[in-house]
């Protein structure tokens, strides 16, 4: 009787004990897309970024200094949360016509939803959908926080481009990015500025040269460990008014920022520059450096896995 | 304010040193995207993790794409593919591992034996 109850119960013994496969952070079949500085890269996943340094001559207020971080959870296996926190620091420009003096405070809390809506490992492709949320009134007015809230939905996908054939040679590293999103303020009139807040598209992307794709899947050069561990990168972001925005001018402001990210097995080291595409958009170029940690390879059975549900059982390579 | 975050990331990342991570493919012999005189008897692949032998496996077609591999077998952090006599021409290996904290990761290359 009891070795029955023992065989009938081996099958779930065995499935209880079979390793579950974890996806985690941007892998797409052999790709990996590192977590980008400027705009997001199309995967959830478990991680933080803490912090994020930067300098820039964006802000119309004059110069800019930042120290952000946001920490992403896969709720699910594809569905994520990130909550991110700048706190600023503004400076007016030597020459302005101002009497106020540098301002510091938070800026209003970003929170994103985010759904992994697709991955096509033999293409190396990511398609991300996501709602990201400005929280007004939660940031300090006196470094521009808004009283209103921003609600933005957001798409992002990537692709690598090793699924070309091998003839390619080293192109087959590269991958790019790509984000575009809609800002939807919930208030059309700023009572106090005196004019109509904008609806904007949001956009950008990277192009990226992948050193570990290159060794392992195309050529190994032999080149120093700490070589092969960088991507090479250049990201840009661009933002258009397209709708309430009477009075103002539709100048697209954006900046486009080379720079290059060291890739490790528990986190990942980015610095870029930030180039103002025009005058709208900063008056000297700036920089932006990130400490971006994989919870989900540091903790992979705490924090690093998803809330709820289980990862799906790993299945045998090529179905051997 | 500074000195606690540091300390907090410092925690953070010294506090995961004995997590595993994704198995990256370290090296391979033949070398990735290399040209080789002599047929190798098989191929290997060093990974940067532990694997899980039983979901880690690895697969060498030549151009035609026909098998010309004997199975795989997987050794600590070190994949064993024996291959059959290999002629002349250019072959496509296919690896899929699980590290030993179960992330999945696979990839492929290429190496030709002959001039």
């Amino acid at each position: 009787m009891f070795s029955r109850i023992i065989c009938a119960a081996l099958p779930g013994l065995a499935l209880a004990l079979m390793p579950l496969q974890a996806e985690a952070h941007c892998f797409v079949g052999a790709r990996f897309l590192p977590a980008t500085l400027t705009v997001d890269d199309p995967c959830v996943a478990d991680e933080m970024s803490l912090p994020t340094v930067l300098f820039s001559s964006a802000n119309p207020s004059g110069r800019e200094n930042d120290v952000a971080g946001d920490f992403s959870k896969r709720i699910t296996e594809n569905f994520g949360i990130t909550v991110a926190s700048t706190w600023t620091f503004v400076r007016p420009p030597a020459n302005a016509d101002t009497l106020g003096t540098s301002a510091s405070g938070f800026m209003n809390l970003t929170t994103a939803f985010q759904y992994q809506v697709f991955k096509d490992a033999p293409h190396e492709f990511a398609w991300l959908m996501g709602v990201v949320v400005e929280w007004g009134s939660t940031g300090a007015a006196g470094v521009g926080a808004s009283p209103w809230s921003v609600i933005t939905p957001t798409m992002n996908i990537g692709k690598g481009f090793g699924d070309l054939p091998d003839d390619f040679g080293v192109i087959r590293a590269f991958a790019v990015t790509a984000q575009a999103g809609y800002q939807i303020p919930t208030t059309s009139f700023d009572l106090v500025q005196g004019a109509a807040v904008p609806q904007n598209m949001v956009y950008g992307g990277s192009l990226q040269f992948s050193m570990p794709y290159l060794k392992s899947n195309i050529i190994d050069l032999g080149l120093p460990d700490f070589i092969n561990h960088l991507i090479p990168i250049v990201e840009a972001q661009f933002s258009t008014p397209v709708a309430n925005n009477e009075g103002n001018p539709f100048i697209t402001t954006g900046t486009i920022n080379p720079g290059v990210i060291w890739v490790g097995d528990y986190f990942q080291v980015g610095i870029e520059a930030i180039i103002p595409i025009n005058r709208a958009s900063g008056t000297n170029v700036g920089a932006i450096a990130q400490l971006h940690l994989y919870l989900d390879d540091m903790f992979p059975t705490t924090i690093g896995r998803p809330l709820l549900g289980s990862a799906p059982a790993p299945t045998k390579p090529f179905g051997d | 304010m500074p000195r606690k975050l540091i300390a907090v990331v410092a925690a953070v990342v010294l506090g995961s040193a004995a997590a595993h991570a994704h198995a990256f493919l370290d090296h391979a012999s033949p070398r990735v995207g290399s040209a080789v005189r002599a047929a190798p008897r098989e191929v290997t692949l060093w990974f940067s993790q532990k694997l899980e032998p039983s979901f880690s496996s690895a697969q060498v077609r030549d151009s035609a794409g026909a098998r010309v591999d004997q199975g795989a077998r997987a050794d600590g952090m070190v994949l064993h593919v024996p291959v059959k006599s290999l002629p002349p021409g250019t072959y496509k290996v296919h690896w899929r591992v699980l590290s030993v904290d179960t992330h999945a990761t696979e990839g492929n290359f290429s190496f030709r034996v002959g001039e």
